[in-house]
């Protein structure tokens, strides 16, 4: 399942010892921002044709890295040391002069493909932008190296019309849009900040793939920007460890990986590859039952009063979930993973096809069924976009309550934040702090806190962690997994993130196209995918190394 | 594309339908007898019979609506009570006032805000942000009459540039738009100051897209960014606003026209329900409403013209 082989024919000493000076040299390169310090002098080279990733957690520098080197630091910050581009330093340029550098010797690529085009333009005008703001060709000229660009990202004419706009394009392909623009005047360097991370497995693999293809044709120097060390240890030559502004540890990618001597980068690799402590739990009666489950919806009508086409987010779904039981759902983007969630949660109805908890539906008479709601609580992934940030926290937590017929008040209620405050491993006293006090793991702590607070028999985690930072996203598993023991959870683990689900359930429900197309134990089905598109899925998915630092053996599971 | 045109003008027509029917509901079916209610409380029992036939107010509900909607589609306005004249005349000689009027307005708010609001979203948090901001602050808060005053105490009894109101007719179009201009700047004003502040509010929303950031990145200067890739996205809002404030100025023009002296249509409505000329006010509503309604739909395929994405959805 590891690439081990051999990652770049013919160059690995390449990025070591400088007998020609490096491409992009980043030498003590400080940049404060309004008196706080946000990167404390790192050097940094990259050569010509070398894939070099800078990872870390967030805050602790690496797109402002990015950004310095782009000279598109905001407004108010300052910069400091030395930033050589082919030997001319580019923190003294003027504002004109760096213009005339972004685009055509310096190419970036942006994490979000959804907004980072302008939606008014076509494709290939947005392309063609990059060559003729330039001046580097004709307009006829400009026209045809943009389509030829477009193709050479995997976009043809013939597969994918030049004259579309960005809303008609899937994520992947707005993704190759960005990398069309960024590499179509052939820069020599091209900077990546996190450019799959908002894309499901196999689109991932695919850009990823590109990415390499185009650095090894025209030998530019990729400074690649992620947090994901798998995709690190996929892509990169080397490898730059940040943390706190600071560049901790550095080093060619299988030599770093076979020995890691920094403490951070260690804690790091630990938690990209934590798998939570499941207890062992006794065969119970089913808790959640999903029986046929349909659900369309009316498209757009064809013409003026034609019929209405229909999309079928959901399609004959059935699974059972037992009491205590932890169960994954995993599927990309589309798949029809938030259409069932919602439908479980009584939030909208089904077309066809059932839904109970404990016996009772879930949805009755054109509402959710409260007496079965209240049972089940939600966990979203933006714990801060689902808090209201006036109220405090002893009110946000108890928000469920208006679910129950008679809620707890007084000397009970303040029991009720107590215990669920505790159990989520924050304060009694964090009660009275608005949230935004808090970092982004312990939001996610509050949300849970919020969950748990009615003792809900069923708690559905919708991308609950795919926000946070791997150290962060290892403790909140651990604390789910301690859960799920002393309060005797049963839980649907819902994200497209395979190495997650893998660590935190029993059993694995795989989705494509609004249809189950195979579950099983979540060991039986990761170990020996039945289904071909499971099979795709687990094979797209970037893996770590085995080998990790002090510590060899892989965690027997 | 075509499929949005025809969806838009289906609205139309429904929108009008339904607006004729509302008006003539209101004023036909409502308590009380039209003729009687224009005619006075004192006006003797043959006076109002004879004004209910030359209403057609004998005829049934239905066939009233009929006849007058029909009436309307082949110009016929009826005739107005006070002045003996055909609607479709009166109304006719005071649209060639305020409709020249309102795109004259209308141009002028348009042309002051887009620079202004341009120049204050690129400058945002500076001196020149600042200095917009507070003038559009004091176009917002002074009311145009005060304005209006104004320019006529400068432009016409100080300088003398301008006629301090009348209106001289089309027959000498430069005279016609020298007579509109001070008006038209009064009326423009405080538009312009409303409308600078939504297209600066929008370019700011807009400057803070990631499509900018990756305009800056392909090489683009911040002003380039703002105009290549800014303006177009934040016209959304503006136009929204710029349909809004033609509705307003055809008919709300009505104390500015007083202060010019102006005959337009703002003192044709006020002239006539002060008169209680019901025939007058009904077609003039209905006008108005069906300004109203085209400008809406003319925004609409503006919207089209500027977003893709509202061409494609189906």
């Amino acid at each position: 399942m590891t690439s081990s082989g051999p990652k770049y024919p013919g160059g690995a000493e390449r990025s070591e010892a400088g007998a020609e000076p490096p491409l992009l040299d980043v030498d003590r390169l400080s940049v404060t921002i309004g008196g706080k310090t946000i990167l404390h002098a790192i050097s940094l080279q990259i050569a010509a044709g070398e894939i070099v990733a800078l990872t870390g957690e967030s805050g602790s520098g690496k797109s402002m890295t990015a950004l310095a080197t782009m000279g598109l630091l905001p407004g108010r910050a300052r910069a400091s040391g030395a930033l050589r581009l082919d030997g001319r330093d580019l923190l003294p340029l003027t504002e004109p002069q760096l213009c005339a550098i972004r685009g055509k010797q310096i190419g970036m690529i942006f994490q979000e493909p959804m907004t980072a085009l302008n939606p008014l333009q076509t494709i290939h005008t947005q392309v063609a932008e990059t060559i003729l703001i330039h001046g580097a060709a004709s307009r006829a000229e400009a026209s045809r190296i943009a389509a030829d660009t477009l193709a050479r990202v995997g976009l043809p004419p013939d597969r994918i019309s030049h004259d579309r706009y960005p809303h008609e394009l899937s994520g992947g392909q707005r993704q190759r849009v960005i990398i069309a623009m960024a590499i179509a005047l052939r820069p020599k360097l091209l900077i990546a900040d996190e450019p799959t991370t908002a894309l499901d497995v196999t689109t991932q693999a695919q850009i990823l793939t590109l990415l390499k293809r185009l650095v090894r044709e025209d030998g530019m120097a990729l400074m690649m920007i992620t947090h994901d060390l798998a995709v690190v240890h996929d892509m990169a030559d080397r490898i730059a460890v940040m943390k706190d502004g600071e560049i901790v540890e550095t080093g060619p990618t299988r030599a770093l990986f076979a020995n890691m001597r920094h403490p951070y980068t260690r804690a790091l690799f630990e938690a990209s590859r934590h798998r939570a402590v499941l207890h062992r739990r006794e065969a119970a009666e089913p808790l959640l039952r999903v029986a046929q489950v349909h659900r369309v919806y009316p498209g757009p009508r064809q013409g003026l009063f034609g019929p209405r086409s229909v999309t079928q987010a959901v399609r004959g779904v059935s699974f059972d979930i037992a009491r205590g039981e932890r169960v994954g759902l995993v599927g990309e983007s589309g798949c029809g993973k938030s259409t069932l969630t919602r439908a479980i949660l009584g939030l909208e109805p089904v077309t066809s096809g059932t839904i109970t908890l404990d016996g009772h539906p879930v949805f009755t008479h054109g509402h959710p069924n409260l007496s079965v709601r209240r049972r089940m609580q939600v966990v979203f992934q933006d714990p801060y976009g689902s808090f209201n940030p006036r109220h405090r926290v002893d009110r946000l937590i108890t928000e469920p309550f208006h679910l129950l017929p008679d809620p707890p008040r007084g000397a009970a209620r303040d029991m009720a934040i107590d215990e669920a405050l505790s159990a989520v491993g924050l304060s009694p006293d964090d009660r009275h702090k608005h949230i935004h006090a808090f970092s982004g793991g312990q939001r996610q702590r509050l949300a849970i806190a919020r969950a748990l607070i009615i003792r809900p028999e069923l708690i559905l985690f919708d991308e609950a962690v795919s926000a946070l930072d791997v150290r962060v996203r290892a403790q909140i598993l651990d604390l789910i997994a301690q859960l799920s023991r002393d309060y005797g959870l049963t839980y649907l683990f819902i994200s497209h993130d395979l190495s997650v689900v893998r660590g935190i359930t029993d059993r694995v429900l795989v989705m494509q196209a609004g249809q189950i197309v195979e579950q099983g134990p979540t060991d039986r089905v990761f170990d020996a995918p039945e289904h071909p598109y499971t099979r795709q899925l687990i094979a797209a998915a970037p893996v770590l190394p085995e080998t990790g630092g002090h510590d060899a053996a892989a965690p027997a599971h | 594309m075509l499929a949005y045109l025809a969806k838009r003008l289906v609205s139309l027509a429904v929108s009008l339908a339904v607006a004729s029917l509302v008006i003539f509901l209101v004023v036909e079916v409502a308590p009380g007898d039209p003729a009687s209610y224009m005619l006075g409380i004192n006006a003797r029992p043959d006076t109002v019979a004879a004004l209910r036939a030359e209403l057609g107010l004998d005829l049934s509900k239905p066939e009233r609506y009929v006849a007058w909607v029909g009436g309307m589609l082949t110009g016929d306005f009826g005739t107005s009570y006070t002045y003996r004249t055909p609607v479709s005349q009166m109304v006719a000689d005071r649209l060639w006032v305020s409709l020249p009027l309102a795109l004259y307005a209308l141009s002028l708010s348009t042309l002051i805000a887009f620079p202004a609001g341009l120049y204050a979203a690129s400058r945002r948090g500076r001196m020149g942000d600042a200095a917009v901001m507070g003038a559009t602050q004091l176009g917002v808060a002074v009311p145009n009459f005060w304005f209006a005053m104004l320019l006529v105490l400068l432009f016409a009894i100080k300088l003398g540039w301008f006629a301090a109101g009348g209106f001289p007719g089309w027959d000498e179009p430069l005279q016609a738009i020298k007579a509109l201009t001070l008006p038209a700047i009064a009326l423009a004003l405080p538009q312009a100051a409303i409308l600078a502040r939504v297209m600066r509010s929008s370019l700011i929303d807009i400057l803070g897209e990631d499509f900018i950031r990756t305009a800056r990145a392909k090489g683009l200067s911040p002003g380039q960014a703002l105009r290549r890739h800014g303006l177009r996205n934040a016209l959304i809002p503006v136009l929204t606003i710029v349909g809004l404030q033609f509705s307003f100025l055809l008919a709300g023009a009505i104390i500015i026209e007083q202060v010019f002296f102006l005959p337009g249509l703002g003192r044709l409505i006020f002239q006539s329900i002060t008169q209680r000329d019901l025939i007058v006010v009904e077609s003039v509503v209905m006008l108005l409403v069906f300004a109203v309604i085209v400008v809406n739909f003319l925004v609409d395929l503006a919207y089209a013209a500027v977003d893709p994405r509202l061409r494609t959805r189906r």
